[in-house]
């Protein structure tokens, strides 16, 4: 039987994440199909748990998690590769080659990484709350996030080169 | 704080500088630059992760995450139903023990809650739990990651995050609450043992066999 208030509230809470979840499911996927299935497979086992959650404080973090978790046990069943046709445009809202050059950098990070950096620049977390996350020790994830910033960097810095010599 | 320091920790987390780097920047133009030219950057992803959401797909995911599990449950139950007709059995003994899915749905559902939620405990009283219920922690206190207390199965469970060879794996340990022999379940990709002690049980969730098998037989003093 579903309690009115109890579905009211999960539709609440998952309705202020479901942007960044898209977002963080479809840069772990890099695919919006595969972001898609490992979402809705997310909400059905968010929903399943949702009478266990207390902290309401903890629920982005625990949806960011089920996401995490979700998307490392269905990408087996992914197909190898990945079609451009399924990867949605970088939005333009800066300049457009810088855009380009960036999302193929985060296209280019290693997966631990990635998900570090995904969940801080789309969760909003601390390096701790990343650590608890995903059972790194916090150390680690700093290592991640530097590696990410200096990968990408290195990229970005390599395309200016190649756009100055172009010119 | 100094040149190097402000060049190795801002790249970190952009988004929270400490202030003391702030007040180096204010003093120093080439650490100046760096943190501005970070900050684009950090803009620049910021957009680029940016990416359009389908309209109404937010609605539409809850809605088929709520009935379908409305639906399972009422297949589970007509299931159920014709089974006990069809065949006249009542005791039906699954394979997965509802005290190991618990431990499942522990880690699923509620440790990253839990470890946010509590305030870490010291290790040293959880080797004395774990001397009181008669078992060997298998690590040492190096490898965990998280020790801590949480609400487990209608009682307080002593909660350790353990980093192994072989993956992350939790551990409950479950003062005064006794089993007659060690049970399973597998869900979620993850597998689950509880194991009997003498003062209590252990709960260990894995995501391998090899993890779990490694973790419980180190469980019991020899």
């Amino acid at each position: 039987m579903l309690t009115p208030g109890r579905r009211a509230a999960f539709e609440s809470a998952v309705s202020a994440n479901f942007n960044d979840l898209y977002r963080f499911a479809y840069w772990l996927s890099r695919n919006r199909w595969h972001a898609e299935d490992v979402l809705q497979e997310s909400l059905l086992r968010a929903w399943r748990g949702w009478a266990g959650v207390r902290e309401e404080r903890a629920v982005r973090a625990w949806f960011f998690t089920i996401v995490r978790r979700e998307f490392y046990r269905m990408r087996p069943q992914f197909p190898q590769g990945e079609p451009q046709a399924d990867a949605i445009d970088p939005a333009f809202e800066t300049d457009p080659a810088s855009s380009i050059d960036m999302a193929n950098a985060l296209r280019g990070l290693a997966d631990d990484s990635r998900e570090a950096l995904l969940m801080q620049v789309l969760g909003g977390f601390t390096c701790a709350e990343i650590s608890a996350a995903i059972g790194a020790s916090e150390g680690a994830v700093m290592a991640r996030l530097t590696r990410a910033r200096q990968a990408m960097r290195g990229r970005l810095e390599r395309a200016d080169l190649k756009l100055a010599r172009q010119a | 704080m100094n040149c190097i320091d402000l060049r190795r920790l801002v790249p970190i987390d952009p988004a929270r500088i400490d202030p003391e780097a702030l007040a180096h920047a204010a003093r120093c133009r080439s650490c100046n630059d760096f943190i501005e030219a970070t900050r684009a950057t950090e803009k620049l992803l910021a957009a680029t992760l940016n990416v359009p959401v389908p309209e109404g797909l937010a609605r539409r995911a809850v809605q088929r995450a709520v009935q379908r599990q409305g639906i399972s449950r009422r297949y589970a139950l007509a299931a159920g139903l014709a089974l006990a007709l069809g065949t006249g059995v009542i005791a039906y003994r699954a394979k997965d023990d509802p005290r190991a899915l618990a431990g499942i749905d522990f880690v699923v559902y509620e440790e990253a809650g839990a470890i946010l939620g509590a305030k870490p405990a010291d290790p040293r009283d959880l080797a004395l739990v774990a001397a009181r219920i008669g078992i060997r922690l298998p690590v040492n206190s190096d490898d965990m990651r998280y020790v801590g207390t949480c609400p487990f199965d209608g009682g307080i469970a002593h909660h350790v995050v353990m980093k192994t060879s072989f993956g992350k794996v939790t551990l409950l340990l479950v003062p005064g609450r006794t089993i007659g022999s060690r049970v399973v379940a597998a869900a979620h990709g993850l597998e689950a043992v509880v194991a009997p002690a003498r003062g209590g049980c252990v709960v260990i969730v894995a995501d391998s066999t090899r993890s779990l098998t490694r973790v419980e037989s180190s469980l019991y003093p020899a």
